[in-house]
């Protein structure tokens, strides 16, 4: 589960970023007063724009950065007071794969299955399970370099549930992938949501939204303009379709 | 953790071709080969024009005696053919035009000056652009000068010995290690620098910038480790990679000297061996180590602030000159490891190094050099944490 109450994130203007953004302002705010409930066995979706401030709140869950105030907590921890216990339980995957280029990918998840320390056995097992599942076992002694972006996909998603976590955070999960390899994520967003893991991911392709999640909210300029059930959304939306139900959101 | 991590980032970077050549290809391979090909190079030059058989033009008095004395002369002084001119002008103008390669001015009254005991100008001619004929001139003049001194004394009737009541003998007490630390010493810190340096600077920023661009970084961060162990296990690949190349340069500067004959003269190649204890090897790799750490600290905030891989590369680079600069301080004769130098920051390693070299390191010194350099590591150290704590900095 996570839980997000009056999430803020200023960030500090350079002189060269006050003058790309045409302002004098020396503080820029992302986040503006976010709360909202994931629940476990659910996903949730957060929609908005480019720039909307998806990807900040996203970093603030993942504790990759620190927020100017609120509070976060992820599967019963305090993330803002204890990141590090918080990362155990959070897996994290966005769509421009990071990996590194001159790895195996078998190097690449004992690396990180080391770093979250998880033991040898439930290692090995957890590998066996994941390559079979996503059909890994023909690149796995493969460089990240020479493979296919959907093989690194697959290598990516691997990574991501090596340590079998409570919380998965996906940012832009399909940005820039093929039909082919954005099904193997939206496959991996239904299993997760069948084991009862927490699932959060953002967007801004109302359709994917739409097959997808449960509860969703629409942020945009850091903060939020809606949130609900996806069920609620559809039968109180006052445009004709989903997209443009979306759009006037925003707009308003 | 920090091992788990450091073993990732040594692969890693072991795997890079960029950072091998620069780490290790490169710091081996440039002594064995730059020293053979300059050693080879200029003895060949050396042997050809010792070997070249010279046309010799002769102006002036051809019955003086120089002429069949220079006939004479043994081939070993160097190979000659003579040949005669009518005036001095067209002996410059065969000069200019490559026919002959030098040119002997007798002065029309050598007789007389000769039968007088007067000095005797001989004038040479050569083209000096053209190497070792100023030398080849040189030594026929030796020759002949000697052979004029000894006729001349002998018909005075006077014993050579006599007129040299002074025998000035020089005698230097300084050690052949002093002397090879003096001379050569300036050239160990050099390697210890410029390869040390170059071999902290493309992990360095493959390791942070490198991160930053492959969007690798991000993923990293949201794992259970803190940033100070990521730092550190990047660090040590880092440091490992600096003393790897200052290393390989080392190692191939050994076998140059070693097996590829370019020092040929024994003695120096008794105390290159006598110095290479393992006291001087553990006190010249524990000056190296801060350095290089110095060297890592001052790279990666740089790597850590820089937005791109050519970013870093364009800050990191002018910092090696300055570097190098530095380490040119060794080759100045006169500037010595003191109070003062020790506090200097990299001319204080330099200082050291030279002064291992020759046997002459004061512990205090060290002491001071070591501490600064130290400090200077730990104060590098805190500024790359903080560094590589900040938001704004690790992610693009």
């Amino acid at each position: 589960m996570i839980k997000v109450s009056h999430l803020r994130k200023e960030f500090e203007l350079s002189r060269q970023q006050q003058k790309e953004l045409n302002t004098s302002d020396k503080i820029a705010l992302a986040v503006n007063d976010v709360s909202f409930e994931c629940q476990a066995g659910k996903v949730y979706s957060l929609l908005g724009p480019n720039g909307a401030g998806k990807t900040t709140t996203l970093r603030m869950l993942s504790t990759i950065l620190t927020p100017t105030s609120g509070g976060i907590e992820i599967a019963g921890i305090d993330a803002v007071k204890y990141p590090q216990e918080a990362r155990k339980k959070i897996g994290f995957l966005t769509g421009s794969t990071g990996l590194y280029a001159r790895l195996t990918p078998i190097e690449i998840i004992d690396y990180f299955a080391a770093l979250y320390q998880v033991p040898n056995k439930e290692r090995d097992e957890r590998k066996k399970y994941l390559f079979h599942l996503l059909n890994m076992e023909d690149f796995l002694q493969k460089r990240i370099g020479k493979l296919s972006t959907g093989m690194k996909q697959k290598v990516s998603i691997c990574r991501t549930m090596i340590h079998n976590p409570e919380v998965v955070i996906f940012d832009e999960p399909t940005s820039g992938l093929d039909v082919i390899t954005a099904e193997n994520i939206i496959k991996l967003i239904r299993d997760c949501k069948d084991q009862g893991k927490t699932v959060i991911f953002s967007s801004h392709i109302m359709s994917e939204v739409d097959l997808l999640c449960d509860d969703l909210a629409i942020i945009h300029k850091g903060a939020l303009k809606y949130q609900g059930s996806m069920t609620d959304f559809r039968q109180h939306m006052e445009a004709t379709n989903l997209t443009e139900e979306f759009i006037r959101i925003v707009q308003r | 953790m920090i091992f788990t991590i450091f073993k990732k980032e040594l692969i890693d970077t072991l795997r890079d071709k960029r950072t091998m050549r620069t780490m290790l290809l490169i710091p081996l391979l440039v002594f064995p080969i730059t020293l053979t090909v300059f050693v080879n190079v200029s003895s060949s030059f050396e042997k050809k024009a010792s070997e070249e058989q010279l046309k010799i033009g002769v102006w002036g008095d051809l019955g003086a005696k120089y002429w069949s004395q220079l006939k004479e002369m043994p081939d070993g002084i160097g190979k000659k053919k003579l040949k005669t001119f009518e005036d001095s002008s067209a002996l410059k103008r065969a000069i200019e035009q490559g026919d002959i390669q030098l040119g002997l001015i007798i002065p029309k009254n050598e007789s007389e000056l000769a039968r007088t005991k007067q000095p005797i100008p001989l004038t040479w001619l050569f083209d000096a652009t053209s190497i070792g004929r100023q030398e080849r001139a040189e030594s026929y003049m030796n020759y002949l000068s000697n052979k004029a001194e000894a006729i001349r004394l002998q018909e005075l009737g006077v014993d050579m010995e006599k007129i040299h009541p002074l025998i000035p003998v020089y005698q230097n007490c300084a050690s052949d290690k002093k002397m090879i630390g003096q001379l050569a010493g300036g050239f160990l810190p050099y390697i210890f620098i410029a390869f040390g340096f170059i071999g902290c600077m493309y992990p360095a920023i493959d390791l942070f910038t490198g991160e930053k661009e492959r969007g690798t970084i991000e993923t990293l961060l949201t794992t259970p480790i803190s940033r100070w162990q990521i730092l550190v296990g990047k660090m040590l690949v880092i440091v490992s990679s600096g003393m790897l190349a200052a290393t390989c340069a080392l190692i191939g500067l050994f076998v140059s000297i070693e097996f590829l004959d370019i020092v040929q003269n024994k003695e120096i190649l008794d105390i290159v061996h006598g110095i290479l204890t393992p006291l001087f090897i553990v006190s010249m790799f524990s000056l190296l180590l801060p350095l290089v750490v110095f060297f890592a600290g001052v790279m990666i905030p740089i790597a850590v602030y820089a937005k791109s891989f050519k970013e870093a590369q364009s800050i990191i680079t002018p910092l090696n000159f300055v570097m190098v600069l530095l380490a040119m301080i060794g080759f100045f004769p006169g500037i010595e490891l003191n109070a003062m130098t020790a506090a200097i920051p990299v001319v204080n390693i330099v200082l050291a190094t030279k002064e291992l070299i020759s046997g002459t390191l004061s512990i205090g010194y060290y002491a001071i050099s070591l501490g600064i350099m130290l400090i200077l590591a730990t104060l590098s150290v805190v500024v790359s944490y903080k560094q590589f704590g900040k938001e704004s900095r690790i992610l693009n």
